[in-house]
């Protein structure tokens, strides 16, 4: 067997989501979700987590398919980030987002990894997406074990990098996120999900289950694109992560949205105010890098390349997002 | 721990076992079945040595649980050949030279096993995408991508 045994639980399969709810009734704190597990189950060798119940939901019918509805497109939380990425209409609505999706990872990670998974990811650290022993030598940090940080010591507060590429686009593109809990469930707008709090994470409750990620149909007449980092192709999470939404109507610019990633402890976004849009793009390109540079607070969360060379990155490829959509001639 | 009844077919064989939930796939496979043929290079989830089909579709069996794969199809490399013949890509990598060590091979043919049945007419850029999930410390790929090309002639030679 592997050195890096995996801790011990007990695995909970409902049939279905009130099944899984009712698990969580009365179990959620001591109860991790379990979608493809590509994240949680190589961090649960690194005894990130120990939970007593794993709730699988990658099968749960409630959990997938992809639909128009409505005003709504429909992507249930457990289809598999290649279902998402290869899906024909999905790509045409919203590229930003499937081109994401394909960068997620690599193609075998992907026929396991699910949307939502991607969606809820932990956020990440070099102190921290480590094993045991190894934080251990280091006196573990504050996120796990310890009670400093080694990344900004003498704070007390945790700033692992949400590392998710989805949340990008799905920032700009407003979507919004479902919560069932035993107890009810709500829509929270994905821009309102995620807190800047590398501990916390975001706002979803230990007995809520997301199930599905909805884009407004408005949102398929953009252009748009994904921009990422990172040292090694299909091995490395993201190291600066862009996603750029543009709609243009002949000439006219009308609106453009910027969603990052990777370079804080939640994704972040900027929509280019409309009085802007009124003057010829390249009045106001520069600016709008600009504002999207001063988003981005990377930090020592990864020794493989330092905090200036992702923010400078950020500078590249929105600047590259914008010109590519805008057929604006390539920047000297 | 309550244990897990599980059925599967490995390799179109049916199997039912007793196991764990934390048992992993790969382990499954390796230590229970006995099927030695898919290798564990990592405790990551990097290396993608542990590459099987589950379903038709590449996986990697060291961060799948073996109850996750219950009712379903597992393809290994020890079901490529068919009656003692080698599948065109195991041979393809016999004659283009697409191993060194060969850890990496038994993930390397499954990954393009996928790839040939989804796209019998892979370019190298596809191919290439298609075994990105695969580490190989050897041969610097070039001959692996000619190993799948040439499955691909001979699985579908052109016209
Ligand atoms: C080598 C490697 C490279 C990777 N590279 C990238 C990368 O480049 N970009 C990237 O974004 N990710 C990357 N990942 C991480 C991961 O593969 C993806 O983020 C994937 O989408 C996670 O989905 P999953 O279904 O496997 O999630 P899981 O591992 O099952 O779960 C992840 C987290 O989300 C929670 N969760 C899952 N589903 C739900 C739900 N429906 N409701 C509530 N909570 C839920 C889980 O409890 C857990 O905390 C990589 C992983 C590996 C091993
Ligand atoms: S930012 Fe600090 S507290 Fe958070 S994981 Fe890194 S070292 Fe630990
Ligand atoms: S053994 Fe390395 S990816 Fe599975
Ligand atoms: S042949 Fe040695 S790792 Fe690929």
């Amino acid at each position: 067997m592997g050195v890096w045994y995996m801790p011990p639980f007990e695995l909970v399969q409902p049939r279905d989501l009130d099944g899984a709810l009712k698990h969580l009734a009365d179990w959620a704190t001591d109860t991790k979700i379990l979608a493809g597990g590509t994240d949680l189950l190589p961090s649960m060798r690194q005894r990130l987590f120990e939970p007593r119940y794993l709730l699988a939901v990658g099968r749960l019918p409630e959990l997938r398919g992809i639909a128009w509805e409505d005003d709504w497109v429909r992507i249930g939380a457990a289809e598999t980030l290649n279902a998402v990425a290869e899906h024909p209409q999905l790509c045409q609505a919203f590229p930003a987002l499937t081109e994401a999706a394909a960068s997620v990872a690599a193609y075998n990670i992907r026929n396991m990894g699910t949307l939502g998974g991607n969606v809820c990811l932990d956020t990440r650290c070099h102190w921290y997406n480590q094993s045991y022993f190894w934080r251990k030598g280091i006196g573990f940090c504050l996120k796990k074990d310890g009670s400093v940080c080694h990344v900004a010591p003498g704070g007390r507060q945790c700033w692992a990098a949400y590392s998710g590429d989805t949340a990008a686009a799905l920032v700009a593109l407003e979507a919004q996120l479902r919560l069932v809990a035993p107890t009810g469930e709500r829509l929270v707008p994905v821009r309102e999900f995620f807190l800047n709090d590398g501990q916390r994470r975001f706002v979803l409750r230990p007995d809520e289950i997301l199930t599905e990620v909805r884009i407004p149909q408005w949102m398929a007449g953009y252009q748009g694109r994904y921009f990422k980092y990172r040292i090694r192709q299909a091995v490395d999470y993201p190291l600066v992560g862009v996603a750029v939404l543009v709609r243009t109507s002949g000439p006219r610019v009308l609106d453009v949205r910027v969603g990052l990633t990777a370079v804080n402890p939640m994704p972040r976004y900027f929509d280019v105010p409309s009085e802007w849009l009124e003057d010829p793009p390249e009045a106001w390109v520069e600016r709008v890098v600009e504002a999207v540079v001063r988003l981005a607070r990377p930090l020592k969360t990864s020794l493989l390349v330092s905090p200036a060379y992702r923010q400078h990155l950020v500078r590249v490829f929105t600047r590259r997002g914008l010109r590519s959509l805008l057929a604006l001639p390539t920047a000297a | 721990m309550a244990l897990h009844d599980i059925r599967l077919k490995v390799n179109g064989v049916e199997y039912t076992a007793q196991v764990e939930p934390r048992l992993l796939l790969v382990h499954l496979i390796r230590d229970v079945l006995g099927l030695t043929g898919t290798h564990i290079g990592c405790d990551t989830t990097h290396c993608g040595a542990c590459t099987v089909l589950l379903n038709g579709e590449p996986v990697k069996s060291c961060t799948v649980l073996a109850v996750q794969a219950d009712g379903g199809e597992v393809l290994t490399v020890e079901g490529l050949e068919r009656d003692g013949q080698l599948h065109p890509i195991q041979e393809g990598f016999r004659e283009e030279h697409g191993l060194q060590c060969g850890f990496c091979t038994p993930g390397m043919m499954m990954s393009a096993y996928a790839l040939l049945q989804q796209n019998p007419n892979p370019t190298e850029e596809d191919i290439r995408f298609a075994i990105s999930g695969n580490l190989c410390r050897c041969t610097g790929y070039v001959n692996i991508v000619k190993a799948i090309q040439y499955a691909a002639r001979k699985l579908h030679p052109p016209q």
